[in-house]
């Protein structure tokens, strides 16, 4: 028989419908929000979407400040609590896997129910809905995702390099300090990106934890394609200037545990 | 091996014919593709199957596919690759629509055409059954769009006002559920502004609800400034003075001063609101996490009559009530339109789906649906028997002239007539008045028919497109939105984030300090 070029199903070609999937569903849309953000409402080339986003006239720029002050401070708050949690998870995972279950389960509820009835909690107790609340919520909503690579990282670190720091005349802080935490950063980095990225993109939880009073990057981006027909342009300069942030983001992250087991999730 | 697969191709080819051939029935029923709003009409489908069979002598299927902006619909229409071929935008959409050359006029109904069996009246033009007002409204304000008028592209099929859906009994609470102090305040209800300048009332404040709506918040907000003088001796570019202007010229004029004047008077009221809802104002209204909202009369009425309580009053009352300010005020109209992407051959379909909304049954089944107002004129449905019936049977009317005996008997079997006799219902249903606004909320308008202290149709303006002043509205409603994060509080939040931190590593450290770790391992070992 002659040699023909025929198709072969292999285990590769098990990948190919979600290969198909992504260059629809997510190369082709990119691309067109990178066209969409050249040009104006009849189609023809145009900077002046960047121009109107970056000279912050309809205060874009200072929608991305707050947003990614925000994202900063839910991220700080979220390590704060999450690192010493996921510590002490790893500490006794062996005997309380039912602990660990506990931080997961919130993530087995649908997010939006969860904040919803974290401001119905709110109202009932007469708080006022503000930053206080929309942070609240975020923090409550990203929590697990901070905690979840953290715990993963602490629990692999070998015991002996504990020990040999201890042998080699660390006190207690020295080993945290010195052994336990630059061990679980490739798992801070990544608790890192999976917090900080969907909290500054976030705007459900901004919306119904505020009343829509607090708005942030991802209610502009909404407010450009959803409430008018003619700013796409601007909405699309906004959307890649989400994405450069995005790439950044996971770069760092990347570059941070290069060598590391753990890299970034995303 | 190759004979069998060539057999079996063969054999699925000849299933694959045949099943074709099958398909192929001679009577193929019409098909109709109708856009509209989501809840915007009532269970219409087999009365529409009926009439068009009646008509036409064929069957009908519908896809009914809805959408929940004008924007969105604007988007699929002009970007999309949508086939719809009949669509139900608000009245600047269609504006925009007209401009951009999307629709086709509807000049219709060719009498003859449609006269086979059938008696002329009743079906042929009912747009002729469509309120006066409306018309001449539509005339004034849209009449001329690059030379196309638009009562020739649509057919009006519900207008509403905008207005103030406020809790009543909290109003009462505060001691301004008055007549005198609601009118003396009008839109600054929305404000917590009592017309003088003043907080309307402390406890107000946290509790208005805006609509995340860039155009019914803008007209809001001048008429608020006009009415509390803050446009006095200000003029447009054309060096008219704003007050001398009529609701209509008002509500449509857009320049840089006026935003400005906009965006700062909404970055104060920021303080007063409990925030902006989409779709949840009835609720936080009944659960009293706010008392005042920016609503539309047909919502409004909804979440009225929604309101009942019978805890409230000496037998029940509705908890929440509505207000359309006195004075300027806005009005708006939704309607029936033909996109140029149409199917040609459902074209007979479409004039019968927008006549068959037309007809008073329809429309009387409509309001009770949807709770806006339909545009049908009110007197053309109560010259229609069938429109009355369908009225006296929802609203429970022990009227034997509209409803058989059947009916009568499984209303009194059910729970009861709520009115005694048409006439009663009547009363109440077209000449309702409301104790503080004086209006009747489902037909506001000032004409013959209805009850005194209804409205000139001219203190309402009609909006139209901002047009090219578009992308600085939405600027300022961007700035607007944005304004009130300001860095000092957040400033101070990282300063906790921090303190956290340190408190956090502190905790750590102690416990690290104290030896427990070693102790629990320890025990653990042994």
């Amino acid at each position: 028989m002659k040699a023909k070029s025929k198709f072969r199903f292999t285990r590769k070609a098990l990948a190919y419908p979600y290969m198909l999937f992504l260059l629809i569903f997510v190369v082709v849309p990119l691309v067109i929000i990178l066209i969409n953000a050249f040009l104006t409402d009849d189609n023809s080339f145009t900077l002046n979407n960047f121009v109107e986003f970056f000279s912050d006239n309809g205060g874009g720029l200072t929608v991305l400040g707050n947003s990614l002050l925000i994202g900063v401070v839910t991220t700080v708050i979220c390590l704060a609590i999450g690192y010493p949690v996921a510590y002490f998870l790893a500490k006794y995972h062996a005997s309380n896997k039912v602990l660990v279950l506990f931080f997961i389960m919130p993530m087995w509820v649908n997010f939006l129910m969860r904040t919803l009835s974290t401001k119905a909690i709110f109202l009932a107790l007469d708080v006022e809905l503000g930053m206080g609340t929309v942070l609240f919520g975020m923090v409550y909503n990203y929590l697990p995702y901070m905690i979840l690579p953290l715990h993963t990282t602490l629990v692999s670190i070998d015991h002996s390099f504990i020990e040999a720091s201890e042998d080699l005349g660390a006190d207690k802080f020295t080993v945290m300090t010195k052994t336990i935490i630059p061990l679980s950063l490739p798992g801070i980095m990544s608790g890192i990106t999976m917090t900080f990225i969907p909290a500054i993109s976030t705007f459900a939880i901004s919306e119904v934890l505020s009343s829509s009073k607090i708005f942030l990057f991802g209610d502009a981006i909404n407010m450009h394609f959803s409430k008018t027909t003619n700013s796409f342009g601007v909405g699309s300069v906004m959307s890649l200037v989400m994405l450069v942030l995005v790439i950044v983001c996971n770069v760092i992250t990347n570059m941070t545990s290069k060598d590391e087991g753990v890299k970034s999730a995303l | 091996m190759k004979k069998l697969s060539i057999a079996l191709c063969i054999l699925m080819i000849a299933v694959f014919l045949f099943t074709l051939v099958g398909c192929d029935r001679p009577q193929e029923p019409d098909t109709l593709v109708v856009y509209n709003w989501a809840d915007y009409i009532y269970d219409y489908e087999d009365d529409f199957k009926a009439y068009y069979k009646g008509i036409t002598g064929k069957d009908i299927e519908i896809t009914y596919v809805t959408f929940d902006t004008n924007e969105t619909m604007l988007t699929k229409i002009t970007k999309g690759d949508s086939n719809v071929d009949v669509v139900c935008p608000s009245e600047y959409a269609i504006q925009k629509l007209i401009e951009m050359d999307y629709l086709i006029p509807l000049n219709y109904f060719d009498e003859s055409k449609y006269t086979k069996g059938m008696t002329t009246k009743g079906y042929v033009h009912n747009a002729n059954n469509v309120d006066k007002n409306i018309v001449d409204k539509i005339q004034q304000t849209f009449g001329d769009i690059g030379g196309k008028n638009m009562l020739d592209y649509m057919v009006p099929y519900m207008y509403g006002t905008l207005g103030v859906l406020y809790n009543k009994y909290q109003f009462m609470e505060l001691g301004i559920y008055d007549k005198d102090i609601m009118n003396q305040a009008n839109w600054g209800l929305l404000f917590n502004d009592n017309g003088k300048g003043q907080l309307l009332h402390e406890e107000l404040t946290g509790q208005i609800l805006m609509k995340d709506s860039i155009r019914d918040t803008y007209a809001v907000t001048l008429f608020y400034l006009l009415e509390t003088g803050k446009l006095n001796g200000l003029r447009d570019a054309d060096g008219n003075l704003y007050t001398d202007l009529s609701a209509n010229q008002l509500i449509n004029s857009v320049d840089d001063n006026l935003l400005e004047i906009v965006k700062q008077t909404l970055t104060q009221q920021k303080q007063q609101l409990f925030g902006y809802e989409v779709d949840f104002g009835k609720d936080d209204l009944l659960k009293g996490n706010a008392m005042v909202d920016l609503a539309w009369s047909g919502d409004a009425l909804y979440a009225v009559e929604e309101s009942w309580n019978d805890n409230l009053g000496e037998e029940g009352d509705y908890e929440l009530s509505y207000y359309v300010p006195h004075g300027a005020g806005n009005i708006w109209f939704d309607g029936w339109v033909i996109p140029k992407t149409y199917n040609p051959a459902h074209e007979e379909a479409i004039k019968l789906f927008i006549n068959f909304l037309n007809s008073p049954t329809s429309a009387a089944a409509n309001m009770m649906e949807i709770g806006y107002s339909s545009a049908v004129a009110p007197d053309k449905i109560l010259a229609d028997n069938d429109a009355k019936s369908i009225l006296a049977e929802v609203y429970c009317v022990n009227a034997p002239e509209y409803l058989d005996k059947a009916t009568l008997d499984a209303i009194e079997a059910d729970n009861g007539f709520d009115y005694d006799c048409w006439e009663d219902f009547e009363e109440e249903f077209f000449f309702y008045c409301d104790e503080i606004d004086g209006t009747n909320w489902r037909y506001p308008l000032e004409s013959d028919f209805a009850n005194a202290e209804n409205r000139d149709v001219s203190t309402f303006g009609v909006m139209r497109d901002f047009g090219a002043k578009n992308k600085d509205v939405v600027t300022m409603w961007n700035y607007v939105r944005s304004a009130g994060v300001n860095a000092l509080p957040m400033f101070l939040w990282m300063v906790l984030a921090v303190a956290v931190v340190v408190g956090g590593a502190y905790f750590v450290h102690f416990l690290v300090e104290r030896g427990r770790f070693k102790q629990i391992v320890n025990n653990k070992k042994q």
